[in-house]
């Protein structure tokens, strides 16, 4: 077990294994690339929260929850960082926030995760977008 | 910073292994040609720029826009 400190979740103790590496960081956060998943109770939202910086948090949710035909292609290099072999073994999630009122999802900076090896990284797909929603 | 005048069909070479060739000019527009190895991130600084900003944001979701985002995903 690790211990993380988080400013909105207090200390929580996590099983090694259950840290998500992100070899190169997110964009702006490069220096971090230990994140952990936390589910959020009765919601379909997670965050993912840094392991190294308490204050560092995301709010995320599974792409097809919000856009079930999200298409991705995810190149060959990105496989091999992530040992990516098999698509069923990609998760991507996409990174949420507010802004006035409005919902907005990164689908342009998805990040793909590999469940087998927990490597995971944000992509930058050019045909995409930040797409905002109305919240009801 | 380093400044070079290049014509059409020249290049520049960064390291061993990148190299950007100038390929059409056309008005206030140029095309580039890059070839990097697969590894090395190429974007246009705009969009690399976006997907930060977009991210520094996230990073500081508070308590309030939380909770409505709870609402909008809480499940049946």
């Amino acid at each position: 077990m690790i211990q993380v400190k988080t400013t909105r979740f207090g200390d929580l103790q996590v099983p090694e294994d259950k840290i998500i590496h992100f070899p190169e960081g997110l964009l702006g956060f490069s220096k971090l690339k230990r994140y952990i998943l936390l589910d959020y109770k009765d919601t379909s939202i997670k965050w993912l929260q840094a392991v190294d910086d308490p204050d560092v948090a995301f709010i995320v949710i599974n792409v097809f929850e919000i856009e079930p035909e999200y298409e991705i292609k995810v190149p060959d290099s990105v496989q091999r960082l992530l040992g990516l072999e098999r698509p069923e073994d990609a998760v991507v999630l996409v990174i949420l926030r507010v802004e006035g009122g409005k919902l907005l999802a990164n689908l342009q900076g998805p990040l793909v995760i590999n469940s087998l090896t927990r490597k995971g990284v944000q992509m930058v797909v050019e045909n995409a977008s930040v797409k905002v929603y109305n919240m009801h | 910073m380093l400044v070079l005048t290049r014509k059409i069909n020249e290049s520049i070479r960064i390291g061993d292994d990148i190299t950007i060739k100038v390929l059409e000019i056309r008005g206030s527009q140029v095309r580039l040609g890059i070839e990097a190895p697969e590894d090395v991130k190429v974007y246009r600084e705009e969009l690399y720029q976006k997907i930060l900003q977009e991210n520094l944001r996230a990073a500081r979701v508070n308590a309030t826009e939380f909770d409505k985002l709870k609402e909008v995903f809480k499940k049946k």
